[in-house]
């Protein structure tokens, strides 16, 4: 009884994948009106049978009766076995179905098993569906949910199959499996995971069912180091298959470039699927790390991968340059990761050659505003001696005597002299770029002239004495207080 | 020099990429040509002055004077048109790969002269400078360098020639800096006892001071710290130059908004230099900051001025921008600051001004991505000096490797302390060609109408064209000239 059922199972898969195998064109030959004439099947389905044999029949095999008198001649051409990635075989499937129906080798097959609804007539045949060879196989009722182990059953890889057309291949339903969120991620439900699932195999059949290496390598740059890969053979069409890399999850948190470099793991393997060292390049201009020469190069033999295009940071939005200072002390190496040294020199080291840059233009005019009460700190790029007060000399600007001595070049204010004390301390860097020590000893002085006294709040006599009498020295001699 | 100089780029240009590996160079020469003009120190008798009711006395050419000074009243005259032409060429090379790995030599130095017969503009002597060049070992937890270099931190450029050790503690975040060696002057690679320091003929110490610090560091995925101590001291006396101390912190509250400040306390005045602390928060399309400030320059104690007592301001500054529309990016700032109490009194004058303000407003629109609009209002008024300038521009970017530009504007500047209200108007253009990864080609050129206003003869007009080339090659080896990895068999 049991092998009764099996046999009935599995005779409509042989006879119905022999007919999707022979897929080409509709079958015109009417099987109902002949039942009375053919008592077998393989009197015409010879193949069906006998290994070898083909599995319809010549048409010369009609003219028997359809000779233009009995009947009317017929024009029929055997159908040509269409292309497919299915390794279904007539024989395999009628040795099985006899043995589990309890049969001899001799016996007929029981094509009706397959090709024949449940209480139909004599050659009330049908095509097998793809249904009968699941609930055969024991796979479940959804064709892509089968198990990896069940793929290889009745399909060969795809490059194996080299008349299967692109477009076929392109239409190529998705399985379930790859629209689970996480598929595309790196998990239990990854398509990794998933791929290399497989016991001894190094790649998974289900993979190499639809897909080939070249369709790996597109998006895994690592592709050639990378043994499931590697398991797959090549094959150019699996490209029509379109995929899109698509960045994880992590990589959208905004703060994610600055904080990449901790997440790269010790060579930097957590990256090198999909990234090559262009991608750090494109960045880092530090001489390759570890974790960047553990990445594979781009070249020949590798997909694109990421491609990544250098841009600034979040922090690097709006006024940063006048900004950038506390940032790069605070975290200073995550600087030097996308900038040279030679960068921060240009300003902290400007060329006298080089027209401008961090100011803006018509500066020249514009910096008595800016240096007086200094949006940035001139001294922090500027040499005071070197660059203004040089400067200064050239343009005649410097002191040449004391304030009051000759001239005023501070005409704008009545009595400036008197009451530069509060300009002096306000913005004593903008004073000595014009004027030197020697003038302002003139009258701060204790050892000679006016004997004004400079100190003013938060000055600790005590204290500059301790660190170096020698500034005390300038104005007071030897008669420090 | 000029010869030395035109070789070098000369050569540079022509010299081709070599393929071997492990090194970087990477030249850079610039030309500029500017002019300038100052003003000229002139007296005549105070007998020849006339007195012009309402405008006091002038000269004959109707300069104004000052005749507090005795027999003679002096006046500026408008001084000579000075023109300048500086070349410069930039060496910047990296080695590494030397047999020792984690060893790199790093070279960065400088060849300028003024083109001009008198060699006026600032920074052109010396001719030669060697910014940094130092051997480095770095691995993954120690680093050593020694030779000329640069400290960066909150207290500043610091050169020195001599040795640095970083190590990075383990796992603990923690990173400890030590350095030392003989200083160099602020901001320049020159000792301080170089004459290019003193123009002025002022005083300046005989020996270079000696520089130590130390930094110590902790990083951690939300949190930087770090603290400086730095001192410089006169080896001939032993006195100290300087000694500070310094803390930084950047704290990333959330993932969009970042709190950072720091100080510096100068040890050797007793009191506390510049400070601030700012919150960020960082939008999709928008981005804010508040920020407090307090400014105090530093003086070395080589010189007198940190016994003049500068005092602070202190400021509360803010700015943002947003994007209404893609594309367009709209940014302003204000800032609002005034001085501590300087303590002066002078019964007679009236007080300066002691607080100001400062602001601007820009907005950039990148209409597609070939062309790019930006326009920008700037006002600054405060003691001192005041400006005021709208400007604008227009860029072309036709391909990646090719940038046009075109920029215009103008400028109010009136100062408080002198007669000299300035008017400057300019256009301008610039091209920047990228003829190859290896090649880059930067020009403009600008006219300039600059006027002085001044209500007698001592105003004066600087018209000008300015023109700068630059001219920035790279060669050696990079990451992505290394051997291919190996293909699985």
């Amino acid at each position: 009884m049991r092998s009764m059922r099996v046999a009935a199972l599995v005779w409509p898969m042989l006879l119905g994948g022999s007919l999707a195998l022979a897929q080409a064109g509709p079958d015109r030959f009417d099987h109902p009106k002949h039942a009375t004439m053919f008592p077998r099947c393989e009197t015409c389905h010879v193949g069906a049978a006998s290994e070898g044999a083909p599995l319809f029949p010549e048409v010369t095999s009609c003219a028997a009766c359809h000779d233009g008198t009995i009947k009317p001649v017929v024009r029929w051409t055997p159908p040509v076995g269409r292309a497919s990635n299915l390794k279904f075989g007539h024989g395999r499937h009628r040795e099985v179905a006899r043995a589990a129906a309890g049969r001899g080798r001799g016996d007929p097959p029981v094509c009706s098993n397959c090709h024949q609804p449940d209480g139909a007539g004599w050659m009330q045949t049908r095509r097998a569906v793809i249904g009968q060879c699941l609930s055969c196989h024991k796979t479940g009722p959804d064709h892509f949910a089968v198990a990896d182990t069940a793929c290889a059953t009745c399909h060969v890889p795809l490059a194996q199959v080299e008349s299967l057309s692109r477009e076929r291949i392109k239409a190529f339903p998705a399985p379930a499996a790859h629209r689970v969120p996480g598929f595309m991620a790196i998990g239990p439900s990854g398509h990794g995971t998933m791929a290399r699932s497989v016991g001894q195999r190094a790649v998974a059949a289900s993979c190499a069912t639809c897909h080939a290496r070249d369709f790996c390598a597109n998006c895994h740059v690592n592709a050639p180091e990378t043994p499931t890969i590697q398991a797959l053979d090549p094959d150019p069409r699996s490209l029509v298959l379109e995929t899109k890399l698509v960045a994880p999850r992590n990589h959208r948190n905004p703060e994610f470039l600055q904080g990449h470099g901790a997440s790269t793991g010790r060579n930097g393997e957590r990256c090198a699927t999909c990234h090559t060292r262009q991608s750090c390049t494109a960045c880092h201009i530090a001489p390759p790390g570890k974790a960047i020469q553990a990445l594979a190069a781009a070249g020949p033999g590798r997909g694109l991968g990421a491609q990544i295009t250098r841009k600034k940071p979040l922090s690097h939005i709006g006024d940063f340059g006048n900004q950038h200072a506390r940032l790069a002390v605070a975290e200073a190496r995550s600087c030097s990761t996308c900038h040279a040294r030679t960068e921060c020199l240009q300003c902290h080291r400007p060329d006298p050659a080089a027209a401008g840059g961090y100011h803006p233009a018509a500066f020249l005019t514009r910096h008595p505003a800016s240096a007086y009460a200094r949006e940035s700190s001139c001294s922090d790029c500027h040499n005071p001696q070197q660059f203004c007060a040089t400067c200064h000399q050239q343009a005649g600007v410097v002191t040449t005597a004391p304030l009051g001595g000759r001239g005023n070049y501070h005409d704008g204010k009545q009595s400036f002299l008197l009451g530069h004390g509060q300009a002096a301390r306000q913005s004593l860097e903008s004073c000595v770029s014009c004027h030197v020590e020697r003038d302002c000893l003139k009258c701060h002085a204790s050892t000679g002239g006016r004997r004004f006294n400079p100190h003013g709040p938060g000055f600790d006599a005590a204290r500059l004495k301790r660190k170096n009498p020698q500034m005390c020295l300038a104005c007071h001699g030897y008669n420090i207080p | 020099m000029r010869r030395l100089l035109l070789g070098l780029g000369l050569t540079a240009m022509a010299a081709a990429p070599l393929g071997a590996q492990g090194y970087r160079l990477r030249l850079d020469t610039r030309y500029e040509s500017v002019s300038f003009r100052g003003v000229d120190i002139d007296s005549v008798p105070a007998a020849s002055v006339v007195n012009t009711s309402g405008a006091g006395p002038t000269t004959a050419d109707g300069f104004a004077v000052d005749c507090s000074g005795g027999n003679y009243c002096y006046f500026f005259r408008p001084g000579a048109r000075q023109h300048g032409q500086p070349l410069s060429t930039h060496a910047d090379l990296t080695l590494w790969g030397l047999g020792v790995p984690g060893l790199t030599i790093r070279a960065s130095g400088r060849a300028i002269t003024d083109l001009t017969a008198n060699s006026v503009w600032a920074g052109t002597e010396p001719h030669l400078l060697l910014m940094e060049g130092y051997a480095e070992y770095a691995v993954p937890r120690v680093l050593a360098r020694a030779g000329r270099q640069i400290v960066t931190g909150r207290l500043g450029y610091q050169g020195f020639d001599g040795g640095l050790a970083a190590v990075k503690l383990g796992r603990t975040g923690l990173d400890v800096t030590a350095y030392g060696g003989w200083g160099l002057g602020r901001a320049t690679a020159l000792p301080v006892t170089s004459p290019a320091l003193n123009p002025l003929d002022d005083f300046q110490p005989r020996d270079r001071q000696l520089v130590a610090g130390a930094d110590l560091a902790f990083r951690h995925r939300w949190v930087d710290l770090r603290g400086e101590y730095r001192r410089e001291v006169d080896p001939s006396v032993h006195y100290f130059v300087s000694e500070r101390a310094a803390a930084t912190a950047d704290v990333h509250v959330a993932p969009r908004l970042r709190v950072s400040g720091g100080a510096e306390y100068d040890l050797a005045a007793g009191w506390w230099g510049s400070a601030e602390a700012s919150i960020n928060y960082i939008g999709q399309k928008f981005y804010l900051s508040a920020e407090g400030k307090r400014y105090r320059p530093f003086f070395d104690l080589w010189t007198i001025w940190g016994a003049f007592s500068p005092v602070p301001y202190r400021s509360v500054r803010g700015s943002g921008g947003f994007e209404p529309v893609t594309g367009l990016w709209i940014r302003g700032q204000a800032e609002r600051y005034w001085f501590d109490n300087a303590e002066v009194s002078s019964p007679l004058v009236t007080r300066f001004e002691d607080r100001g303000w400062r602001g601007g407003l820009t907005a950039v629109a990148t209409v597609d991505p070939q062309w790019t609009l930006e326009g920008g209002y700037r006002v600054e008024f405060g003691p001192g000096a005041s400006s005021r300038s709208l400007d604008g521009g227009v860029t072309f970017r036709p391909s990646e490797r090719l940038s046009l530009a075109a920029h215009g504007g103008s400028l109010d500047r009136p100062l408080e302390f002198r007669f000299s209200d300035a008017k400057v108007s300019w256009v301008s253009g610039s091209a920047n060609v990228r003829v190859s990864d290896r090649l880059r080609l930067v020009s403009d050129a600008g006219w300039y109408g600059d006027k002085r206003r001044r209500p007698d003869a001592a105003g004066f007009d600087l018209n000008q064209v300015r023109v700068s080339t630059r001219v920035v090659m790279s060669f050696g080896s990079n990451a992505d000239r290394l051997p291919p990895a190996r293909r699985a068999p």
